[in-house]
């Protein structure tokens, strides 16, 4: 009896182990790719058939690409955006989501398909609008340019609203019994218990900032300001058929967000699995 | 409610400290900043060159020289031009001039040099180059920047391997096909390889022999024209021979890529890839060459050669702030000095005429010199890009079309027809 | 009796007077933001649009001209395809993917680096390597393959080599908000349920299962609304120059055609109008159906 249960828990493990090596595979593959290709000369790069390793392993295509684009300005202008961006879309969502989801008002319905609206729009259709906006006030080629479109997060708010339904009514009352108002109850008691969704909102948000291509190339032209994602596509400009300095420069944009995720892995992804009780 | 207070606070602090990195670039040392933009990441050192030049003779004013990529370039020119904030100064494309000329958002600067010599454009800048800045009306909306041709790059090494002797300036359609072939045999390499562009391919075979894509009142289509339906036939078909590949390898690998990985031997290519081609490819200088496009050896009408050209100017908005200040810098952007500066950092041919050689001079750093003065050659019988104001509207369903009939979708004369139609009913919509 | 009704309406009203201040951010913002343009839309979806903006109300000119297109019929195809190849598929390896990452086994770590790498690299990149991954001539599968899959230019193979991509590139963010839901669930739940003699598979059917569907549903929500939507990864994975540009041409990149390119905006506002209309009919089955199978506040 003890040990077919043995027996079938070590073949389910196996199965799981399984599942990742082969899923790894697939998911890293191209990034493998990537990287041996950063090092080959363009001629290489477009051998038939194609090699494996690289000849030689020559950094030319990393010097090319950062004598090319400000790397440090793109960084930093990316992690601004970023930092922004999460904590507007955080905070916002959080109050809007948990009023949308816990506490009482007229047209609550309304507004709220307001916000399922918003995501149902493609956002090409936005872009023209907000960049005059934008103009009007004279604030292009700035950080609070490339924040713009991201002030708000209907998404965030959709998917706070969530968490914040799955939260049992009592807490909040069992708040508003010992004398919070609504905001204290939010604030003390209600949203810390969704730290661990606002951290995935606030991953999102970043990684969705980061990715984000068509608005910076449009709101910020000047090199100097220009995001990750935007220098990128300036460099393909550039670059255009010259595979291995793209491979370069597109690793190179990565490092912040790898290092961000080794952050945000310690941070949240294992600590916030034990704070989601109740 | 202490707690409430600090929040808000915190809130309405880092909303400010948004606004105020946003408002941190301020000009206050009394210069006037005027902004360039412009498409193309390779020509920005050639204009920064070219705005020094300027500055330093007006140290009162500064000029930026900003780059959108050409795909982003005229959303972002549309939304400036509609909320009136367009650069000072900007790069015009014949695709687009008409569209801004015809609805007044770019200057007329055709008395832009009446002070110095009311014949100054006719004087210094070709016919084709003139045409290139025109608007519906005739009038100039643009001051000519450069001007291209469309040239003939081969290979080398795969002509001594076949034993073919290297493109002549008599070169006809049967040569290319001829030696292709050849290649084709001896190397296994591809020949000429001819895929769905118009610029870089079938327009120049259509004017090559004699047929034409706009009719003579620049609105109806000239694909129900028998010397451009030969001509599309001619150039459609070459993709059926074995020593050139299909439109589905062109897809995935540009001529430009198949040659200078060495799988093919020759392609069509603007003179403005030229350099940026020389640079991204050092260890294949001196194993390739340019010649002037090889010419149609039984056209309908003319002499058998053609060549697109092209050109872009530079324009302004007519209701910028520093208007007066961005026509002296124009005026000096077309003087012989502001082309030269352009010409002899290599960006593009000078629009100007006389100073095409300054581009050309440019390849003498190499070591293996190209013969890039084919591409000025070929000026003396080139063809203005085609080009009206309902392109943007037909440009789409014909490159559909063309595809369509690449892959069978579409039997070749139908094809032409819904070409044919595509372009005439743009016209009728408007 | 009185005294307790005066203080339920005071709480009723400062209730709803919280409720304003919270959303009024939110609101305002999208207001200005997005749905402005949206009505701009719509007002442009019934008129003849001329360059810079100007326009005349025409009435339903547009969308008689939409209808009558193959063009847009094509599109509505290859999008509904495009939906279908990708959302179950994709949903359903984010899932498993969460699950097994929530469990204790050796590596997590590793491997949930390994799945959320793609969401660190930027989208024209990860097009570029996979076009390439793919090319016909020198890509890396044909030659394993040793056989010549035209994987980007048939036309009946393009739309299935995009969902690839599409799915490779969403597991890790469907993945995050899904572990996230997990991780909202309590430890006691589990405990209680070994102490009852349930085995893993019950566990994940009656607690984990319903305990992540609010969580569930809305990356289904936001995964069906993103790939009705989806036009950056076609935009990058198909050159203009592809013969299999037609049959990989989705809803957004017909506008994005119209609109952008052929610079008729009156038509790609209806292509808009009609996909928003779509994505709204989508979800309100969505929403009617959740009471089915999602669950609130256990």
């Amino acid at each position: 009896m003890n040990s077919s249960l043995e027996r079938s828990r070590k073949i389910r493990t196996a199965g799981v182990y399984a599942f990742f090596v082969i899923g790894s595979i697939v998911m890293i593959f191209p990034f493998v790719w990537m990287f041996l290709t950063s090092f080959k000369t363009v001629e290489e790069s477009m051998i038939i058939p194609p090699t494996i390793l690289p000849e030689a392993y020559q950094t030319k295509n990393y010097t090319d690409a950062m004598a090319s684009l400000p790397f440090f300005a793109l960084y930093k202008n990316t992690a601004l955006m970023i930092f922004w961006r999460v904590v507007c879309a955080v905070i916002f969502s959080s109050m809007a989501g948990y009023a949308f989801a816990k506490l009482n008002f007229k047209y609550k319905n309304a507004l709220f398909s307001l916000v399922l609206i918003q995501m149902m729009l493609p956002s090409q259709i936005f872009i023209t609008p907000q960049y005059q906006m934008l103009a009007k006030v004279g604030l292009t080629n700035s950080i609070f340019g490339l924040v713009f479109p991201g002030l708000v997060s209907a998404f965030g708010t959709f998917f706070l609203r969530q968490a914040y339904m799955g939260i049992p009514n009592e807490i909040a009352e069992a708040a508003y019994l010992d004398g919070c108002n609504q905001w204290q109850s939010f604030v003390k008691v209600m949203a810390p218990l969704t730290k661990s969704s606002m951290a995935a909102l606030a991953v999102f948000t970043a990684v969705f900032a980061y990715g984000d291509l068509m608005w910076p190339l449009i709101v910020n032209t000047d090199l100097k300001m220009m995001t990750l994602s935007s220098g990128l596509a300036t460099l393909r400009g550039q670059f255009a058929t010259n595979f291995p300095v793209m491979m370069a420069g597109s690793l190179l944009a990565m490092i912040p967000m790898v290092v961000l995720y080794l952050f945000f892995q310690k941070q949240f992804i294992e600590g916030v699995a034990m704070t989601g009780g109740k | 409610m202490k707690k409430l207070k600090n929040v808000l606070m915190l809130l309405a602090v880092s909303m400010l400290a948004l606004l105020m990195s946003g408002c941190s670039k301020g000009s206050a040392d009394g210069k006037t900043h005027l902004t360039f933009q412009i498409w193309d990441v390779n020509q920005r050192d050639g204009m920064q060159a070219v705005c020094d030049a300027y500055t330093e003779k007006h140290p009162d004013v500064v000029i930026e020289v900003q780059v959108t990529s050409w795909s982003e370039y005229w959303t972002k020119l549309e939304a400036t031009a509609i909320s009136n904030q367009m650069p000072d100064i900007f790069w015009m494309h014949t695709n687009e001039i008409l569209k801004y000329a015809d609805y007044g958002k770019i200057a007329d600067l055709t008395d832009l040099y009446d002070s110095e010599d009311p014949e100054y454009y006719q004087k210094h800048f070709s016919e084709v180059s003139l045409s290139n800045v025109q608007g519906s009306d005739g009038r100039y909306y643009g001051v000519p920047k450069d001007k291209d041709t469309v040239g003939l790059v081969y290979n080398k090494e795969m002509f001594d391997a076949a034993n073919v002797a290297y493109p002549t300036p008599d070169w006809t359609w049967d040569d290319l096909c001829e030696a292709s072939q050849k290649i084709y045999d001896a190397t296994g390499k591809y020949g000429y390889m001819a895929y769905g562009d118009d610029q870089l391919g079938y327009w120049n075979f259509v004017y090559q022999n004699g047929g034409y894509i706009l009719a003579e009142n620049n609105i109806n289509g000239g694909f129900d024209n028998q010397a451009t339906i030969d001509a599309m036939r001619f150039y459609m078909d070459l993709q059926k021979e074995n020593w050139c590949p299909d439109q589905n390898y062109f897809a995935e690998t540009s001529p430009g890529t198949a040659f200078f990985s060495e799988q093919g031997s020759m392609f069509f290519e603007g003179n403005w890839n030229i350099l940026s081609e020389m640079n991204n490819y050092p260890n294949m200088i001196g194993k390739w060459d340019v010649a002037v496009l090889p010419k149609c050896p039984n056209p309908a009408s003319g002499d058998g050669r053609a060549t697109i050209s092209n050109g872009l100017c530079y324009a302004t908005s007519p209701t910028g702030k520093n208007y007066e200040i961005v026509k002296d810098v124009l005026r000096f952007f077309g003087s012989e000095e502001g082309q030269r500066i352009q010409g002899e950092s290599g960006a593009a041919i000078p629009a100007y005429i006389g100073l095409e050689s300054t581009w050309a001079n440019v390849f003498d750093k190499f070591d293996y010199r190209l013969n890039v003065e084919c591409f000025l050659d070929m000026f003396e019988y080139s063809v203005q890009s085609v080009n009206n104001k309902y392109r943007p509207t037909w440009k789409t369903k014909v490159t559909d079309s063309l595809l369509k009939i690449y892959s069978g979708q579409l039997s070749f004369e139908d094809g032409m027809k819904s070409m044919q139609d595509a372009i005439n009913t743009a016209a009728e919509d408007d | 009796m009185s005294n307790n009704t005066a203080k339920a309406s005071k709480h009723a009203k400062s209730e709803s007077m919280w409720g304003y201040i919270m959303v009024a951010p939110t609101i305002i913002g999208l207001l200005a933001l997005n749905i402005y343009p949206f009505l701009d839309t719509i007002k442009l979806s019934f008129s003849k649009t001329r360059p810079f903006g100007l326009y005349e109300l025409r009435g339903i000119e547009n969308y008689i001209q939409m209808f009558a297109s193959a063009e847009f019929w094509r599109a509505n195809l290859n999008t509904i395809y495009f939906c279908l190849l990708t959302v179950p598929i994709g949903i359903f390896l984010s899932l498993v993917v969460a699950v097994m990452l929530n469990t204790k086994i050796k590596g997590r770590t590793f491997f949930r680096a390994v799945f959320f790498l793609p969401m660190v690299v930027a989208p024209a990149a990860v097009a570029m390597v996979w076009k390439w991954i793919f090319n016909t001539e020198y890509g890396i599968i044909n030659t394993i393959l040793a056989h010549k899959v035209n994987w980007i230019t048939d036309p009946g193979i393009v739309m299935v080599t995009c969902a690839i991509v599409a799915i490779w590139s969403a597991i890790g963010y469907d993945a995050v908000l899904l572990l996230s839901g997990l991780q909202n669930i309590s430890k006691s739940y589990y405990e209680a349920a070994s102490l009852d003699g349930a085995t893993k598979v019950q566990q994940f059917f009656h607690i984990t299962l319903p305990m992540v569907s609010p969580t569930l549903f809305v990356v289904l929500i936001m995964r069906l609304m993103s790939s009705i939507k989806v036009y950056d990864l076609i935009y990058m994975m198909i050159e203009e120059s592809n013969p299999a540009l037609t049959s990989a041409q989705s809803l957004m990149y017909l506008f994005y055609r119209e609109s952008f390119v052929a610079g008729n905006r009156g038509l790609g506002s209806s292509v808009v109008i009609w996909t928003v209309a779509l994505i709204g009919l989508v979800t309100i089955v969505q929403f009617w159906g959740q009471k089915k199978w999602v669950n609130y506040e256990v």
